[in-house]
């Protein structure tokens, strides 16, 4: 699984450590979310899209 | 809230262990070879607990919650590593002892194994799969 939460979160200005914040996470998951190394609740998918003004489709793509 | 109390109760727990390991070596007199080596893994799961707790503290100072879904996905798998190991030990433990040693384990020796490996493997686990993800 591929994403696109780096590449947003460059576009809006935010840290890692912003978008923890913003969606309730710590900051470590918010790395293994941008390697791919995790998958996401529905709910974190949606709170992460939802504060990088985006949708779940357009932020996580499956090879 | 909920977070600090954890907390606390893990700084107590793990407090209460360090003192009663303390009041062992200093009443257990000459301790053998063999008791070494599970004072020895108390020593490393007390380490291992002061990081976790040291790890959450660090994390609400800087307002970050203390376990997160990920945290908690990794607690459950460590859990359930740690529940296998303990379950192979209870039946290895005395197999091993009996077929290799020709020695018939003690129960109370079986049931500091059981804890010990459980222990140690959801250690051991917990911080790999924290580090690694889970």
């Amino acid at each position: 699984m591929k994403t696109r939460i780096k590449e947003l979160r460059a576009r809006y200005d935010l840290t890692q450590e912003d978008l923890a914040r913003m969606v309730g996470v710590r900051r470590e998951t918010i790395v293994f979310l941008e390697k791919g190394k995790y998958n996401p609740s529905l709910k974190l998918a949606h709170d992460v899209a939802k504060s990088l003004k985006t949708t779940i489709d357009e932020l996580f793509i499956f090879d | 809230m909920k977070d600090k109390l954890g907390i606390i109760l893990g700084i107590g727990i793990a407090v209460a262990v360090v003192v009663t390991l303390i009041f062992y070596i200093l009443n257990a007199g000459n301790i053998e070879l063999s008791e070494i080596f599970p004072i020895f893994i108390v020593l490393i799961l007390i380490v291992s607990a002061f990081y976790i707790l040291w790890d959450r503290i660090k994390n609400i100072k800087k307002g970050f919650p203390a376990q997160d879904e990920r945290l908690k996905l990794t607690n459950y798998k460590a859990c359930s590593y740690g529940f296998i190991a303990s379950i192979w030990s209870a039946v290895g433990a005395p197999l091993i002892s009996g077929i290799f040693f020709d020695y018939e384990l003690p129960g109370n020796y079986v049931t500091a194994i059981v804890v010990l490996f459980g222990g140690l493997t959801f250690m051991i686990s917990y911080i790999y799969l924290a580090w690694k993800g889970a």
